[in-house]
């Protein structure tokens, strides 16, 4: 017997109102997770954050080794992005070769004009 | 004399009984001209594939299985092995061919599970991590299922059908595969069609839909960047979101569960080989075996009704749905937002999964409004969340319905 013979629009709508709810609800319940997972990976360094706006003096006007560094690397792209190589203007062809291969020999080649009678 | 005219005979019998044997004339006994609409339908669908792209890596294997089964006489499947839901083994060896045979990759639900796999192996949950609220946008994209659930009732499909149909308008191939192999396996055919059919449409269903529910300045809204996830996180989801909603919903285990077993080898970074083998080997092998068999079970004389013409509309309409729900609920999100914290409508719509084609559509739409607007990656988290979404809707479907 069919277990659905009995199922009219009450029933329809009910199921669809319930199963979209817990749709709803599964993936919320999966915000809370992933915000709780979030949270906790990111606590340390919203520590650091704090902690050195809590004390802007010691870095207001240090610059440590690797901002130093990432600028000289910086000045160093730019200079060089602006210079342009000296190519000589001349195009020599220094060597054609041609290598040998049955394929490309003219003794095997298949254009040999026929011979007009 | 009398020789002659008996093999004479003997010849003209046995061609004749050849010519009547032949698919050829089967064309013309009958329902035949039902084969013949039917590879007209398999040509199209090839034409669509190969020239218009249209999802070529499943509909060109899907539009093949279609073309064969319905080759008159060629016997490669057969329904009645099917026949009411269930493998009838006792028939099963006699008289199986072989598309029988790669049916029941589909019918034990094997196929989409080993495909999602693959897709989990692809997917990079890293803007769902860093943006747990997509997931309600890939909540709402899902009203989209039950609304044609109940649009499918009321055009009187029965209610193992309408969960079937619903569930085209999560716009995920494998899910729709397999959760209507278990609840309406008669409809595999036309459904699967339905389903790799709009999600190839996406970019032309969605853009008016999209325009049409929200404003200039709310398509400019430029979010702010998402925070970087750290690999420890990409690695606990998978195994956190397989253990809660497989907890939860164990009808959606084995889709949930095979698709962070993909993203697990992706994200551990330990199983490179696996996760290679996944991405593609197994994955296309499993398509093309998925495909096949797919297209094998639309018969003539289950895809040629009015039923088909009902199934395609409705798809379209939970389609639709879908995508707007997602808009709408992303735009009540933003009545809540601060200042600064406000989502960009548009992503709203990629909660419908088609992963990546939705969020991609995101993105265009966003730069029609202001080329300097980056919407992608934002709109990847309702994207890949809908993917999840869909597999949960599919496992409630399965536990009212199933």
């Amino acid at each position: 017997m069919d277990k659905f013979a009995n199922v009219g629009w009450p029933e329809m709508l009910l199921m669809a109102l319930i199963g979209f709810l817990l749709v709803f609800l599964v993936l919320v319940l999966l915000i809370y997770i992933m915000k709780a997972m979030g949270w906790f990976f990111t606590r340390e360094h919203k520590a650091k954050v704090a902690a050195s706006a809590a004390t802007p003096h010691a870095h207001d006007h240090a610059i440590s080794d690797q901002e130093l560094a990432a600028a000289i690397i910086t000045a160093l792209k730019l200079y060089k992005s602006n210079l342009h190589d000296q190519e000589s203007e001349m195009l020599t062809i220094n060597r054609i070769t041609r290598a040998y291969s049955p394929w490309n020999s003219k003794i095997h080649g298949l254009t040999q004009v026929p011979e007009k009678k | 004399m009398s020789t002659l005219l008996q093999t004479g005979n003997f010849i003209i019998e046995s061609l004749g009984t050849f010519v009547e044997t032949s698919g050829f004339m089967a064309f013309f006994v009958g329902d035949g001209w039902k084969f013949l609409a039917m590879l007209g339908i398999a040509c199209f669908l090839l034409y669509l594939a190969i020239k218009k792209q249209y999802e070529p890596l499943l509909l060109l294997p899907i539009a093949f299985g279609m073309l064969l089964t319905n080759l008159p006489g060629a016997e490669m499947y057969h329904a009645e092995l099917f026949a009411g839901g269930h493998v009838h083994w006792d028939i099963f060896v006699d008289n199986a061919g072989l598309i029988d045979y790669l049916y029941l990759g589909v019918k034990l639900g094997i196929y989409p599970c080993l495909i999602f796999v693959g897709v989990g192996a692809m997917t990079d949950f890293g803007p769902l991590i860093a943006n747990p609220k997509s997931f309600l946008l890939g909540a709402a994209a899902q009203l989209g299922i039950f609304a044609t659930f109940l649009g499918a009732y009321a055009l009187g499909f029965t209610p193992n059908e309408c969960g079937s149909i619903g569930i085209i308008g999560g716009a995920d191939g494998p899910t729709s595969i397999f959760l209507t192999a278990r609840l309406a396996p008669e409809l595999l055919g036309p459904i699967a069609i339905a389903a790799y059919s709009y999600m190839a449409l996406v970019p032309v269903i969605q853009p008016p839909i999209m325009r049409a529910l929200t404003t200039e300045k709310e398509r400019k809204i430029k979010m702010s960047q998402l925070r970087q996830v750290s690999k420890t996180e990409k690695i606990l989801f998978p195994v956190i979101i397989a253990i809660v909603i497989s907890v939860l919903l164990p009808s959606a285990a084995p889709l949930v569960g095979c698709l962070m077993l993909g993203n697990l080898m992706k994200e551990c970074g330990v199983v490179d080989r696996l996760s290679k083998t996944v991405q593609n080997e197994l994955m296309n092998i499993v398509v093309i075996f998925l495909g096949i068999s797919v297209g094998a079970t639309a018969t003539a004389a289950s895809f040629l009704n009015a039923q088909t013409l009902f199934i395609l509309v409705l798809g379209i309409v939970a389609f639709s749905f879908g995508s707007a729900s997602g808009v709408v609920l992303a735009k009540i999100m933003n009545l809540f937002a601060k200042e600064g914290k406000k989502i960009n409508p548009l992503i709203g719509s990629a909660g419908v999964s088609a992963v990546p084609m939705a969020a991609r559509v995101s993105q265009t739409e966003g730069q029609k409004a202001d080329p300097s607007n980056f919407l992608l990656m934002h709109a990847m988290g309702p994207n890949v969340a809908g993917v999840v979404g869909s597999a949960v809707a599919a496992g409630i479907l399965l536990a009212f319905l199933g």
